[in-house]
């Protein structure tokens, strides 16, 4: 039985094994959710994907939204009736929400309305490390954090009452470690909410759902003041707060959502337990203050344990200034635990052994041979798929950029499959420049494109600023995919029309949001739960914003696609080149792509390697020969228009 | 008491994230309490993948300590040394297919790729040993060279640590493989399950 089933099955006392984001979405279920809404974004995307699932057939409504932004306003919008609904996003994700996010809490809601975030500690998904607990604080809003996947589904479910009883969102916090991880779990009933969608204006505090009407922002901001003490009191109860101090230790650990888990690991392999105070968090903010207190008075030293940055750690800090300030406390801030990268129960223990005052042994021969035997394995650098229509993308713009893009070429990267055109070859090593002149790299593989990269949408907007700034070194370029330009460029591309801004704006659309898993956007012409819609076609909306030059090219005909970029390389002004072709996998997946046969010709082979630089990872080069990896080979045919000797070739 | 510290490893596409379910569903099925950790890099395809999967009652942390893993099953080779160097325990066994995907890094003449005798060694040193078997053949002659991962499987119950038993892992495969190849998979399960009794 799969996800489909499990998910959206009422057998309550059943133990499954769940994704972190699985039971995230099943929390949802069990609450009675009306509506769902989310952008696709690792390591949150399954949150979504499950709650599609489930939609149809317990009948509530779940959307991919155009951006997180979106979906976060289409969630509110039905808590603003009344009805339970929840957003889902990765850590960065949160901040496209940040404006509404920051607002909204003014009125707060009338539904309970969840806001589930994944955070990324240690980047393994993502552009920054981000702790997004902060924007619960920052948002005066309570923000639960699970320790394993039980806690995840249960305290989703329960994030709904406390939503309802505070009429504010609340924030639930995952991590890598918990989202990506499956554990089984214990489902509980689905509750079926008979709620009719309700909209009163004046709901009990006057313009409720307008920040500007009177009383204002300023007596608004009053109420959600007025919200934290009640929220201070609710936490106090949770059973995932929980403090175990018997005795008089000297040492005390204070630990919220995974951390609690690595911190319990660690005491276990330590042969600490009953020996240190344990103050469990699930609630990072607002904190379960009287346990803290109480804590903070037993103990000399406290240990925060916490992944991401140290906000428990801060608040911790402030309250023992009243409280007992010559406790010590132990954690990021005081470099017991590394201040960026996640945490894990090795390092947990570690830091814990010290403060315990307990030796561990170094096995430092064990660590000699580990390191001996560690210089033996290669690294693996990230490639596209073979027969990626991004490789034959990447092959015509090194190639037109060669001819037409003078001496220092820039290409500004964005968000997707694509990004990996600037993750480089691992196993090079780069040293950095001091040069105060532009500087032109040899550029082996498409993975060593992109020259920047940042966010969803950024390079579009980058580019203009890089030409105004007067830079003329060589062409100005940005790549995006097509989620990427409905989710974030929209805006940009008109700016550069209504700006003069002269570059040009290559669009990598393989109609589906590839790199999260395949999800639809705007360009697949299909919802979350399967309907037919209409396609948008990137050129139209490109035209609609003003774009006068605007190409389409197949990506797998690399010579016409080559061609539409020197064309637009030598128009006079913004550009749009749209290379479309759909993802090859979908299209394997929908039975819409039958590969070429291919066939390996090595006494033709001259050893010059264009086949290697091409970067499908297919292609072989063994005893000075190119060749195929026909396991992995798709059969899309864009090797044997780079060999040019004919030593890879299609059968015809 | 943990019964079982198992690390899957491979290149995103192989299978092992599926392969890692699979064991930790049937370890629920028979009553026990499993966790399945997965790390990798931000590629869904032809990047490092490994999931971490802990069956016991002593397991609250989804990833394996270093040092700790009883089995690497790795249904790539460089994959399985990788592994192992961080997490196999002294006596562990990483259990590999023999098949390489060849890294871009080692295409492009910037690493080399170590052979199987060298990886043998390289585990030897570590105070582990090496089972081999030419995985990605089994699952062609089981009629789908997709079905590896299952193939490795079968190895894995063949090499008898886990606290599950083949036939549960086998209802669980059943269950969960796309509808229609249920006999190639099982078929897959039994040829791995007999390279490595062989052995």
């Amino acid at each position: 039985m799969g996800i489909a089933e499990t998910i959206a099955e009422d057998s309550p006392g059943k133990r499954v094994l769940l994704m972190g984001n699985e039971a995230i979405a099943r929390g949802a279920i069990e609450a009675g959710i009306g509506v769902a809404a989310s952008y696709p974004g690792t390591p949150a995307s399954e949150i979504m994907e499950a709650l599609a699932l489930a939609a149809p057939r317990l009948g509530f409504h779940a959307e991919w939204s155009t951006n997180e932004k979106v979906a976060f306003e289409v969630a509110a919008g039905a808590a603003i009736t009344g009805i339970r609904a929840l957003t889902s996003m990765k850590n960065a994700g949160l901040n496209w929400v940040m404006d509404m996010f920051m607002t909204l809490v003014y009125g707060g809601v009338r539904g309970g309305f969840v806001v589930a975030v994944a955070d990324d500690p240690d980047a393994h998904y993502s552009s920054n490390e981000q702790d997004t607990r902060f924007a619960a604080f920052y948002g005066e809003i309570p923000c639960l954090e699970p320790a394993d996947q039980q806690e995840a589904k249960d305290m989703t479910r329960y994030a709904f009452e406390l939503s309802e009883q505070l009429k504010l969102p609340v924030m639930v916090r995952s991590a890598t470690r918990l989202s990506h991880a499956s554990g089984d779990v214990e489902l509980g009933k689905i509750q079926k909410l008979d709620r009719k969608p309700a909209f009163d204006k004046h709901y009990e505090l006057a313009y409720r759902w307008n920040v500007y009407g009177p009383p204002g922002p300023v007596e608004k901001h009053r109420w959600l003041h007025s919200r934290m003490p009640l929220a201070k009191r609710a936490v106090e109860k949770l059973p995932w707060n929980k403090l175990e101090l018997k005795g008089k230790p000297k040492l005390g650990i204070i630990a919220p959502g995974l951390g609690a888990s690595y911190a319990r690991d660690a005491v276990r392999r330590l042969g600490l337990e009953g020996k240190v105070a344990f103050l469990k968090v699930g609630t990072p903010t607002p904190l379960p203050e009287r346990m803290v207190g109480r804590l903070l008075k037993a103990v000399k030293t406290v240990f925060v344990v916490e992944e991401g940055d140290p906000l428990v750690e801060f608040q911790v800090k402030a309250l023992a200034k009243d409280l007992n300030p010559r406790v010590k406390i132990a954690g990021k801030l005081t470099g017991e635990l590394p201040p960026v990268g996640e945490i894990n129960s090795d390092i947990v223990a570690n830091a814990l052994a010290k403060l315990a005052g307990i030796r561990r042994r170094r096995d430092r021969a064990r660590e000699f041979i580990k390191a001996e035997v560690g210089e033996l394995v290669s690294p693996r650098s990230s490639t596209l798929c073979a027969g990626c229509q991004h490789l034959g993308s990447y092959w015509a713009l090194k190639q037109a950029l060669r001819k037409l893009g003078g001496r220092v070429p820039i290409v500004n990267g964005d968000i997707g499959c694509y990004e990996q055109g600037g993750y480089g070859i691992f196993a090079k090593a780069i040293k950095p420049s001091f040069s105060t002149e532009s500087v032109r790299y040899p550029i082996e593989s498409p993975y060593e494109a992109l020259d920047t990269n940042y966010i969803m949408g950024g390079g579009v907007g980058l580019m203009q600023g890089e030409f105004h700034a007067g830079y003329r070194d060589g062409a100005i370029v940005a790549v995006a995919g097509d989620s990427t330009f409905f989710h974030a460029c929209i805006p940009a591309v008109i700016n550069a029309v209504c700006n003069l801004a002269k570059g040009v704006f290559l669009v990598m659309d393989n109609s589906w949001t590839a790199m999260t898993g395949h999800q639809p956007n705007p360009a697949t012409g299909i919802t979350a739960t399967g309907e037919r819609v209409r396609a948008l076609r990137i050129e139209d909306v490109a035209k609609a914003c003003g774009v006068d030059f605007i190409r389409t090219a197949d990506p797998f005909d690399l010579g016409a696609t080559q061609a539409a970029i020197e064309e637009a390389l030598k128009h006079e002004g913004f550009a749009v080149v749209v290379a479309r072709r759909v993802c090859t996998l979908q299209a394997q997946r929908e039975k819409k792509f039958v590969g070429k046969k291919m066939v390996v010709s090595p006494e033709k082979c001259t050893s010059c390697r264009l086949c290697v630089s091409f970067g499908c990872p297919a292609i072989t080069y063994k005893d000075n020969k190119g060749g195929i990896d026909f396991l992995l080979c798709n059969g899309c045919g864009m090797c044997a228009q780079v060999c040019p000797t004919g030593a890879l070739s299609v059968v015809e | 008491m943990t019964e079982l510290n198992l690390i899957i490893a491979g290149v995103g596409g192989q299978g092992s994230v599926l392969a890692s379910h699979l064991v930790a569903m049937a370890a629920i099925r028979d009553g026990l309490r499993a966790r399945v950790g997965e790390t990798f890099g931000a590629a869904m395809r032809g990047g490092a993948v490994a999931s971490h999967v802990r069956i016991g009652e002593d397991a609250p942390t989804p990833l394996v300590p270093e040092g700790g893993a009883e089995i690497v099953l790795a249904l790539e080779p460089l994959e399985g040394l990788r592994n192992a160097v961080k997490y196999l325990a002294g006596g562990g066994i990483l259990l590999t297919n023999t098949r390489a995907w060849t890294p871009v890094d080692v295409n492009t003449g910037r690493a080399e790729y170590p052979s199987m005798e060298t990886i043998r060694g390289a585990v030897e040193k570590l105070g582990g040993r090496v089972i081999a078997i030419d995985a990605t053949s089994l699952a062609q002659q089981a009629g789908n060279v997709r079905t590896m991962n299952v193939v490795m499987l079968g190895a894995l119950a063949g090499v008898d640590k886990l606290p599950t038993s083949p036939e549960s892992l086998k209802r669980v495969i059943r269950e969960n493989v796309p509808k229609g190849t249920e006999e190639v998979n099982l078929r897959a399960f039994e040829l791995g399950f007999s390279a490595v009794r062989e052995k």
